[in-house]
């Protein structure tokens, strides 16, 4: 446990037990935690992990993990999955390492490379072994990047989606449609990064800080821990007189949340609030209902709300939700215990997963019961999650279930202003 | 023909409405003496996919029509559209037999025939077989070329084919009516035969029907049909756009297609904003008016130039002196005929039927009806007149109901 890198980890565990990393992979994933980094969030501990030693010898973050030395020379993938994945299993150990006694782990990474799309599935699948709730932010591709970067995007986030308990992809192309006119590349992908940012941020606020009505670890590994089914992620916020009506306002133009609103049902959704001390029970009413109103009825619901002095008149909203897509139904992600756990005691909530146990064997059914009739399907291997509505291939919208018409390999049921890249000011 | 008056009822099941026309038919005369429209369910991109919701809003159209002529429809031309329809051309040259060179009508039955000779692929069926003008030794014939001379005699089919199964599930809907399907109709010649003149065929003219789900087109040359085909894409499509671009609902998105859509970006000002609804009620949210336009018109544009590359070296703007005639309920959509224009390269502008027809059924939605009434009572008469291959395309729709 005393490794240089992680020399802060016990003091960070000491008051609180949820170890939160953040695990950047590839090019685009490591300039996204790169420009966390310069948020500086508690107890956040931030990793890069990369094939290329160029451009992580470049970056700020302590830990640094140069993986498939012998395969790539060091000098990254190329582009190519194939070695990105050998790159990453050759280096298992390394990987385990970095992910190593932590209760959440969001993995960002940038599909479409060699890297994001080959590695990040190997070091999802290593973190999931050790014990950790995965959670994945991944960029998609832009259209005009080209067809075989789409669909190696595509693939590598089916083999994420496997492996990971959410996976929340962020289209670019949705992004260039926010963009104005004159915005340069650079500051496209910034707001890229900052999506991510605001991500990661908003789920990191809700474990960290304690809140009025509470939402730990253990909620969230309530809402998002079974597989197989759609994760649903936006934020947004407002603030002023209208806030509440704002940040509603700001949930349905969420980027995250690309999508038309039919498909927008979630059977589990936790909803969390932060605002400032003046944040009355009132408008936490309001805005449970509007957006409990959009997202569906019916699903459980659970929800927290803290208060932060420094919000002032501001307020945030981050829902999550997962819904459960036919298909034999999900799985209860197997929980497999951690090898050894510094301060396992040191868990005011309960939250973390079973705690002290033997060795971990992966392929071995969970040592947590089954709940609610899951049992019968948990030999079953994990099922490839259901494609989300994100991303050009799949915003179909009322045409999903019907026979694709496929013109010079475009699908025409696609919306056109989508396939062509035109911007569009909402 | 029989002196006693038939009622035939013209059918058309859309993707947004099904329409039904009911005429009485005496020997010569046709008259119009009800209608029925429902707004259509169960059907997406022109092909029915929930039977049962299908059935019931045509059985009510059907029904509204019936009370409303008061009379019963004893028989039924159908519609048909719908992506699985495909075309391909075919031609056959004979060498006339006669001494004297003189076409005879055996000449032209066997160029026909040899003409018509290629096997459809499995579980496809045959719509229409649409012929191409008669050429003899390369000279094209807009009439019979029978007792012309010449030493070769060429004719072409454009033949329309679908699938077995989509045909008749359409024909299955009006069967469950207790109505037997006369004629089958494609639902772009219907409306093609409403919106142009017999000058504009002969001209070349391009008509497309951009309706709910599917969009038709037919181009005529030299007085005949010559091209046809269905691309699955029409106003739904618009619809599905605007409420994955804007979030809205489906409905919310077709009131906003309707009031505020527009083929053209006409609206410069970016921050110039429209009501979904209008009416100050709570929840009224507001749109920018530039949005809606550019999705509008992007897929709009999309839409006909898939048209045109689906029509490859078909249409050229030369054999096209007519134009582009739009018709269908997309039409209406304000500034597409300059979207064709541009386009095609050809003028465009909005099909109107002959000035005969009542003020009430000339709106774009009921051209297919009207054509399908036409097109159906000629093709009928032609049958009756004479076994063999007649003159003119509407002479080579098939009787399909004996199939089905």
């Amino acid at each position: 446990m005393n490794h240089n890198e992680l020399s802060l980890e016990p003091r960070v565990l000491a008051d609180r037990a949820v170890a939160i990393k953040l695990v950047g992979v590839g090019g685009a994933g490591s300039n996204a935690v790169d420009r966390l980094k310069m948020e500086n969030l508690a107890r956040l501990q931030l990793a890069v992990i990369n094939t290329d030693f160029q451009a992580l010898s470049s970056s700020p973050v302590q830990e640094k993990v140069l993986i498939g030395l012998g395969i790539t020379r060091g000098l990254g993938a190329g582009g190519d999955p194939d070695l990105g994945r050998q790159a990453a299993e050759a280096d298992r150990e390394k990987i385990a390492k970095v992910v190593k006694d932590c209760d959440l782990i969001f993995l960002v990474t940038g599909e479409g490379g060699g890297t994001g799309s080959g590695a990040a599935p190997v070091v999802a699948e290593i973190a999931a072994e050790s014990g950790a709730l995965v959670m994945a932010f991944v960029t998609m591709p832009f259209s005009f990047e080209g067809g075989r970067r789409l669909k190696q995007a595509e693939e590598g986030l089916k083999a994420l989606r496997a492996v990971c308990d959410a996976v929340i992809p962020l289209p670019n192309d949705v992004l260039l449609q926010e963009a104005s006119e004159g915005e340069t590349v650079l500051d496209s992908f910034a707001r890229a990064d900052a999506w991510i940012g605001r991500g990661v941020k908003s789920i990191w606020a809700m474990l960290s800080k304690t809140g009025l009505i509470n939402v730990d670890f253990a909620t969230l590994r309530q809402t998002i821990g079974a597989r197989g089914g759609k994760t649903l992620f936006g934020l947004a916020e407002g603030s002023g007189d209208n806030a509440m009506a704002d940040a509603v306002a700001g949930l349905k133009v969420c980027p995250l949340l690309h999508t038309p609103e039919f498909s927008r049902k979630a059977d589990r959704l936790l909803v969390n609030i932060i605002g400032g001390a003046g944040l009355t029970m009132h408008k936490v009413n309001e805005l449970m209902t509007a957006v409990t109103e959009q997202f569906g009825r019916d699903s459980h619901i659970q929800m927290g709300a803290v208060i932060d002095e420094e919000m002032g008149t501001r307020v945030e909203v981050c829902i999550l939700g997962t819904s459960d897509m036919g298909r034999g139904g999900n799985i209860r992600r197997p929980v497999a215990p951690p090898k050894s756990r510094p301060l396992p005691a040191a868990d005011p909530a309960g939250a973390s997963p079973a705690v002290t146990s033997v060795t971990v064997v992966p392929a071995s059914p969970p040592s947590t019961p089954p709940t609610r009739g899951e049992a019968k399907i948990l030999n079953v291997a994990p099922p490839a999650q259901e494609e989300f509505g994100f991303g050009e291939v799949e915003s179909r919208g009322t045409f999903e279930k019907t026979d694709r018409i496929l013109h010079d390999g475009h699908d025409l049921d696609v919306p056109t202003y989508l396939r062509k890249g035109i911007k569009i000011h909402i | 023909m029989s002196s006693r008056s038939t009622f035939i009822g013209a059918v058309e099941i859309g993707t947004s409405k099904i329409c039904v026309l009911v005429a009485e038919h005496s020997g010569s005369e046709v008259a119009i003496i009800g209608r029925g429209e429902c707004a259509s369910r169960g059907v997406i991109k022109g092909a029915v996919v929930d039977f049962k919701a299908a059935s019931e809003c045509a059985h009510a159209a059907l029904e509204q029509a019936e009370r409303q002529a008061g009379e019963k429809i004893e028989e039924v031309f159908l519609a048909q559209t719908g992506g699985h329809l495909e075309g391909f051309y075919n031609e056959a040259a004979v060498s006339v037999k006669a001494a004297d060179n003189l076409i005879d009508h055996s000449d032209v039955r066997t160029v026909c025939d040899l003409a018509l000779l290629r096997d459809l692929p499995f579980g496809r069926t045959v719509v229409h077989n649409i012929r191409r003008p008669f050429r003899v030794d390369g000279r094209m014939i807009p009439g019979s070329p029978v007792n012309l001379v010449g030493q070769r005699l060429e004719v072409g089919y454009w033949t329309v084919h679908g699938q077995e199964q989509r045909l008749a599930d359409t024909i299955n809907v009006i069967k469950g009516f207790n109505l037997n399907v006369r004629e089958i109709v494609l639902a772009s010649l219907a409306s093609g035969y409403v919106v142009t003149s017999p000058e504009e065929r002969q001209h070349g003219v391009l008509v497309i029907d951009v309706g709910g789900g599917t969009t038709d087109f037919a181009l005529y040359r030299d007085g005949c049909a010559h091209t046809t085909g269905v691309l699955p894409v029409g106003g739904a499509h618009i619809t599905n756009d605007l409420s994955i671009g804007l979030r809205l609902t489906q409905a919310q998105a077709e009131k906003l297609k309707l009031r505020h859509g527009r083929a053209t970006v006409q609206t410069k000002d970016k921050a110039q904003k429209v009501w979904l609804d209008g009416n100050f009620a709570i929840g009224d949210r507001q749109f920018s008016q530039q949005a809606i336009e550019q999705i509008v018109a992007a897929r709009i544009e999309e839409t006909l130039q898939v048209v045109r590359q689906r029509l490859g070296a078909a249409f050229r703007p030369e054999t096209c002196a007519a134009g582009v005639v739009l018709t269908g309920g997309t039409a209406r959509l304000p500034g597409i005929a300059e979207v064709a224009a541009r386009v095609f390269g050809v003028p465009a502008h909005l099909g109107e039927p002959p000035v005969w027809v009542a003020e009430n059924l000339r709106e774009p939605g009921h051209h297919t009806a009207l054509g399908v009434l036409y097109c159906g009572i000629k093709a009928q008469a032609e049958h009756g007149q004479s076994a063999r291959r007649g003159r003119g395309f509407f002479s080579s729709l098939r009787e399909l109901f004996t199939h089905a």
